[in-house]
Order: C-alpha cells, then sequence, then structure tokens
C-alpha cells in the first residue's frame, strides 16, 4: 500500500525502465545514481520511525540493500518511489521491533532546505522533533505511521506485531502527550483554526499497490 | 454529551470513525464548550504539523551513499544464486503470502504459518514420544 502522506513529498522523478533493469542486473553504478537520488528520502523516513541518527542510517543502509537484492522482483505496478518509501518504512519499523530503542537525547535532524522546516503557523521543527523525541517508544511508532505516514490502523497493527486496539491506544496516548508537550512549548493555536472535515484526513489513504519486497 | 463522553471521542473524530448521529452530538457540544473546542483545535494543529513534517526532507550523514555502496559490493548480484538462509527466508515470506494471517481475539493477528509450523512441531514431539514409548515397551520385553 502506499502511505496517503506520502504525497508530501515532492518525490525525484523514477528512475528509466532502462536504468532500474541495469541495476536489476547488478549494475553498481546504476543502482548508486539510485541511492542518490532516494537517500534523503529513505533516511527521512528511518530517521522519523527511529528518532536517533546513528539507527536511522544503520536502517536506511539496509533498506537499500533490500532494494538492491529484491530489484529484479520489482513491478512496476506501483511507481518505484512508492515501492522504496514502502521498504524503507517496513525496515525501519522491523529494526525497532528486532533491536527496542534505549532513551537517547533528542538528536536534532539536518533539514536539506530550511524553507521547508516551517511546517505549521503555530508549530516550528524542532518543537516537533523535540516532542516526538520525548515520546515513548510504545507510542512513537504507531503515531509516525499513524499522523505522519497515514497509515491505516489495521496495517500499523499487522507491521508492529501488535493488537489493533492496542495500537489505536498507543496512538491516541500519542497524541496526547504530544499535545501537552507542544503546550508546554507554548504552541496554542488560535480559535479561529479550520477542523472541519478532520474525521476525515487520514481516509483517504490509498489502497494496496502491491510491490512490497 | 458531557465533556467527558466528547473527549473519549475526539480521537475516532479525528480518525473518522463517528456516525452520523455521534458526529452531531459531538459537534453540538463543541458548539458550546470552549475547553473541548480548544482541545479538538490543538489536536488539529498537531496532525497538522505532524503531515507537515512527514514532507520535510532531512539529510543523510556525509558520505552515506558511499557507506550504502560498499556495503552493495559485499553483496552478491542480485538474481545470483542466494544463500540458503536467504531461500528459506524467501520461501518462508511467499508462504505468508499466500495462506495469510489468521485474527485472533482483540484484534491480534498472527501468521497461518505459525500456526501450522506449532502443529507440525506437536506432531513430531507426539511421534517421538510414541516410537520411544515402543522401543522402551521392546526392551523391557526383550530377557
Amino acid at each position: 500500500m502506499a502511505p496517503s502522506n506520502h504525497q508530501n513529498w515532492r518525490l525525484p522523478p523514477d528512475p528509466s525502465r532502462a536504468d532500474l533493469a541495469r541495476a536489476a542486473a547488478g549494475d553498481r553504478e546504476a543502482f548508486r545514481t539510485i541511492v542518490e537520488r532516494y537517500g534523503t528520502m529513505v533516511y527521512s523516513v528511518a530517521y522519523n520511525v527511529l528518532g536517533s541518527h546513528a539507527d536511522a542510517e544503520d536502517a536506511a543502509q539496509d533498506a537499500f540493500l533490500r532494494c538492491y537484492r529484491s530489484l529484479p522482483q520489482y513491478r512496476s505496478e506501483a511507481s518505484f518511489s512508492t515501492w522504496l518509501f514502502r521498504l524503507a518504512l517496513t525496515t525501519a519499523v522491523d529494526a525497532r521491533r528486532r533491536e527496542g530503542r534505549q532513551p537517547e537525547p533528542v538528536e536534532m535532524p539536518e533539514i536539506v532546505d530550511q524553507r521547508e522546516a516551517s511546517i505549521g503557523d503555530h508549530v516550528d521543527a524542532a518543537t516537533i522533533v523535540r516532542a516526538l523525541g520525548d515520546l515513548p517508544e510504545d507510542y512513537r511508532t504507531p503515531t509516525v505511521l499513524r499522523d505522519l505516514y497515514g497509515l491505516p490502523y489495521q496495517e500499523i497493527a499487522d507491521l508492529t506485531g501488535r493488537p489493533l486496539g492496542t495500537v489505536k491506544v498507543m496512538v491516541h496516548r500519542g497524541r496526547a502527550a504530544l499535545r501537552l508537550r507542544l503546550r508546554a512549548a507554548g504552541v496554542r493555536p488560535a480559535a479561529r483554526a479550520n477542523t472541519a472535515g478532520v474525521g476525515h484526513a487520514t481516509d483517504a489513504v490509498a489502497g494496496h499497490e502491491g510491490g512490497e519486497a | 454529551m458531557d465533556c467527558g463522553s466528547v473527549r473519549a471521542l475526539i480521537n475516532r473524530f479525528i480518525d473518522g470513525e463517528l456516525g452520523y448521529v455521534e458526529t452531531a452530538e459531538f459537534q453540538q457540544h463543541l458548539d458550546f464548550c470552549p475547553d473541548c473546542s480548544e482541545e479538538l483545535r490543538e489536536l488539529c494543529e498537531l496532525r497538522g504539523a505532524l503531515a507537515a513534517w512527514s514532507g520535510v526532507r532531512l539529510a543523510p550523514p556525509p558520505g552515506f551513499a558511499d557507506r550504502v555502496m560498499a556495503a552493495v559490493q559485499r553483496q552478491p548480484q542480485p538474481g545470483s544464486p542466494r544463500p540458503l538462509g536467504e531461500v528459506v527466508d524467501g520461501a518462508l515470506a511467499r508462504v505468508d503470502e499466500v495462506l495469510g494471517r489468521v485474527r485472533l481475539p482483540h484484534g491480534r493477528t498472527i501468521p497461518v504459518k505459525n500456526l501450522l509450523g506449532w502443529a507440525l512441531a506437536v506432531v513430531a514431539l507426539v511421534i517421538g514420544l510414541g516410537r520411544r514409548r515402543g522401543r522402551d515397551a521392546t526392551q523391557a520385553r526383550t530377557p
């Protein structure tokens, strides 16, 4: 499936079929082009799920290795970027399930384009990173998957291996904890903020597109 | 609806899980309750910021592509014969895809493959114990 919020990305154009075929045949220069083109996307997903530079780099590298091995099985029903995005997300969640997470100081990531750092009328990037970094791990992964990447709850339950009801509770608690952290940071939205249609904000999650490695 | 009931529904409202009647009652309460309205506004602001953050590009550390490619160099060519462990992993993943998952009470799901694995293990154990008992009985009868 395609997480809906991956549409927030200004994705680089897919490699040409010829380039993908060369990479799938083991042409390492062709694969390097893919790594350079998509490194930022894969690393960003890994960082948001894992919350530390070292874990994110390991997971991002692992995602590219899986990509390299799986390229011969890639079919173009889904766009390559969607397929790779999903692979990065799955790899990062697997890493979290496998290795857990020790509490660490929040590490600010380097934003490629500072013009993107303004993410809301009242919230800045550093506040969001710190608030996510302070979340207990049980809350962080389901909340990131739901509210950053728009995955349906059942997908999150399958990915994390937790019961559906537990996942919902974790997301609700994660939101509550984040709201309190934003309040503590002085973020208070104006009363005019529009909430119309919010109840359907994540229902636009795209259907299954297959192609998962 | 009172504030307690509304707060219990806020997340379901955000997730689009409320029915028509519940939504109408929920919004009726918000019209005159500033506290619940503010909580909803803050959660909406939060979700908007999280969705926007998901689109922010974060730079991988310097030399990342070189390290990935060094790791790729150690990989076998795609499509070349894979190590036995990977072949087994791939076969198990394919079995997972075909058999799917079974839903347990409370919403947890487990792969059907795992259930079959456990069933096979129990059968093997029962057969093994049966054969051992048979052997012991034979030895006991032997003078």
